[in-house]
């Protein structure tokens, strides 16, 4: 379980997160959603380590994680699949996948992994060798997955997974999310895309101005006039 | 393998290096080990610039600082060459990882100018710290002896040198085939991916800064000897700029690149040296041709017309040949 309590993030003088408390239960697909500058991103960047909370509380598995570095945080099981896949486009696909594994020193777990990724992609077998960049946009969100996947991670945190992909790869792409949950992945997605979330998870919060301002089941999510209110403005 | 890839090349030319000494004379060996002391240098400058992508200014500083160190050690106390050699190698690297605190919190042009005031600090010190440095006349350096073999200095110095950029090639495309190479350029193409996937960039990055420094204090100490000689402008600079042109004209990012670049410039330098001004007119006109049409450097002509040029992190353009089936084909399927 990892329990978020009154978190709190500042950029200098900028408060960007107020209080922020929500619950990812083990083996569940939880949403976040918000709009542009939520706050979506900064909560993501937090939770695996890339920003110091300002205040309050993270426990994953009753221990105290906030303010852990992003190494340490990965070693324990929290891995970030970051906004805009971030591939490193020089290199090939097979070296993005083993860099995902670099806190690792089990070689022959780590070439199990591989080729369970491979599995799941089969598509990103032939392309092994290829730079990452220059795959499409959706082969490269399988390479970001698949890179995030080698970390053997127990809780999976998405930044918007579904941005500036065509909607048949967004199908797709949710097909992947719940079969990585089916796996035994606990998910928390962070998404723009509302009926991406509606599609997966079962729990959705709503992020506006850095606060929590929806918590409930991700079903109806669409229907629901007070989402539709603080999210879409209407 | 490719008849005329790097490794064939790299193999072809160190043979003849191995020979030169039996018929070059004592100004063509003194060029000869003047490549191999500026391989170690760009080696070093591509593995911090070219895979890690620190943009940073200080190597000209750390190669003063080994040849400073390895010199001083043997005037003021005595230390034999042999002793004061790695000691100067050592602090270069030492101060090198140093180096990595500042390029933590600092990156691209920023960097460059923190580094760059670093290494002026050390002109300064090496300039107005008289009683220890010798200040702007620079010191002499006691003669390497390399008893009993029956080599002379310039020649056993030769040898020296050979051995040791043959033995840093291999360390250095170890390094840059493995999971540390792969950080570097994960650090290089997007710091924050790296970062979220629990790559440790204190770590890398002092790392590279590290072996960078390492490279240049050993190349400085070697130099040293080889004049004899040390005195501040020899680290200024215009040393700086001569390392960085070796790597983007040799190709940024690539080992062989840094040896193709290290001799392509110093054996240019040289050829141009008895035309007054030509030295600067050709080596910045190539500088600029460079930047501008081949990007790439030398070593990106080669990989695109010759097989066998591609480097570990660098191939990732060709396809998998048929008979190197990829890893996951290899591997028994996990049960589920």
């Amino acid at each position: 379980m990892l329990e978020v309590r009154h978190l709190k993030v500042s950029y200098g003088l900028t408060q960007v997160l107020h209080d922020v408390s929500f619950d990812v239960p083990d083996g569940k697909i939880v949403a976040m959603l918000g709009g542009n500058g939520s706050g979506k991103t900064t909560l993501l960047n937090t939770l695996t380590g890339l920003v110091k909370p300002a205040g309050g509380s993270v426990m994953f598995e009753n221990a105290e994680c906030a303010g852990l570095s992003a190494y340490d945080l990965v070693r324990r099981g929290i891995v970030q699949v970051p906004q805009g896949r971030d591939v490193w486009p020089s290199m090939s696909v097979e070296d993005n996948l083993f860099l995902g594994a670099v806190t690792r020193h089990d070689r022959a777990e780590i070439r199990k992994d591989q080729a369970n990724v491979l599995e799941l992609f089969p598509k990103l077998m032939p392309k092994l060798r290829r730079a990452a960049g220059s795959l499409s946009g959706g082969e490269q969100q399988m390479v970001a997955i698949g890179r995030a996947l080698m970390a053997r991670p127990r809780y999976l945190l998405m930044d918007e997974p579904s941005a500036g992909l065509a909607p048949a790869i967004v199908s797709d792409m949710v097909d992947t999310i719940l079969a990585l949950n089916e796996r035994g992945l606990t998910i928390l997605l962070v998404e723009q895309n509302i009926g991406v979330a509606a599609a997966v998870a079962e729990h959705a919060h709503v992020l506006q101005n850095g606060e929590i301002a929806f918590s409930g089941p991700a079903a109806g999510l669409l229907d629901d006039p007070a989402v539709l209110r603080s999210y879409l403005g209407r | 393998m490719a008849l005329l890839g790097r490794r064939n090349v790299f193999l072809l030319l160190a043979a003849i290096a191995c020979v030169v000494p039996a018929f070059a004379n004592p100004y063509h060996l003194f060029v000869a080990n003047l490549v191999l002391i500026y391989a170690l240098l760009a080696i070093g400058l591509n593995i911090l610039v070219g895979y890690a992508g620190q943009l940073a200014f200080a190597n000209a500083a750390m190669f003063g600082i080994g040849a400073y160190t390895t010199g001083l050690l043997q005037v003021h106390f005595s230390f034999p060459f042999w002793l004061a050699f790695p000691c100067g190698a050592l602090v270069a690297t030492v101060i090198g990882l140093a180096l990595a605190l500042p390029a933590l919190r600092l990156s691209g042009l920023y960097l460059a100018l923190s580094t760059l005031a670093f290494a002026q600090f050390t002109q300064w010190v090496f300039l107005h710290w008289e009683k220890i440095t010798f200040g702007a006349g620079g010191f002499k350096t006691p003669r390497i002896s390399f008893d009993p073999l029956p080599i002379s200095k310039p020649v056993g110095l030769y040898y020296l040198s050979l051995v040791i950029v043959i033995a840093f090639v291999i360390f250095a495309q170890n390094v840059i085939a493995s999971r540390i190479g792969r950080a570097f350029v994960a650090v290089r193409d997007s710091e924050p991916a790296a970062a979220s996937l629990g790559v440790d960039l204190l770590r890398y990055k002092a790392l590279a800064f590290g072996i960078s420094g390492f490279y240049a204090g050993t190349a400085g100490g070697l130099y040293s000897q080889m004049l004899n000689f040390v005195s501040p402008e020899g680290y200024d600079l215009f040393q700086m700029v001569l390392q960085k042109a070796m790597i983007v004209i040799g190709g940024i990012g690539s080992i062989a690149g840094s040896l193709l670049g290290a001799g392509t410039v110093i054996l240019l330098l040289e050829a141009l040296r008895e035309v007054k001004g030509a030295q600067e007119v050709v080596f910045g006109g190539l500088l600029v041709l460079f930047v501008i049409f081949l990007r790439g450097g030398i070593v990106s002509v080669l990989r695109r017309y010759v097989a066998g040029w591609d480097e570990p992190l660098r191939n990732p353009q060709r396809e998998a040949e048929p008979d190197a089936p990829p890893i996951a084909a290899t591997v028994e399927k996990p049960a589920q």
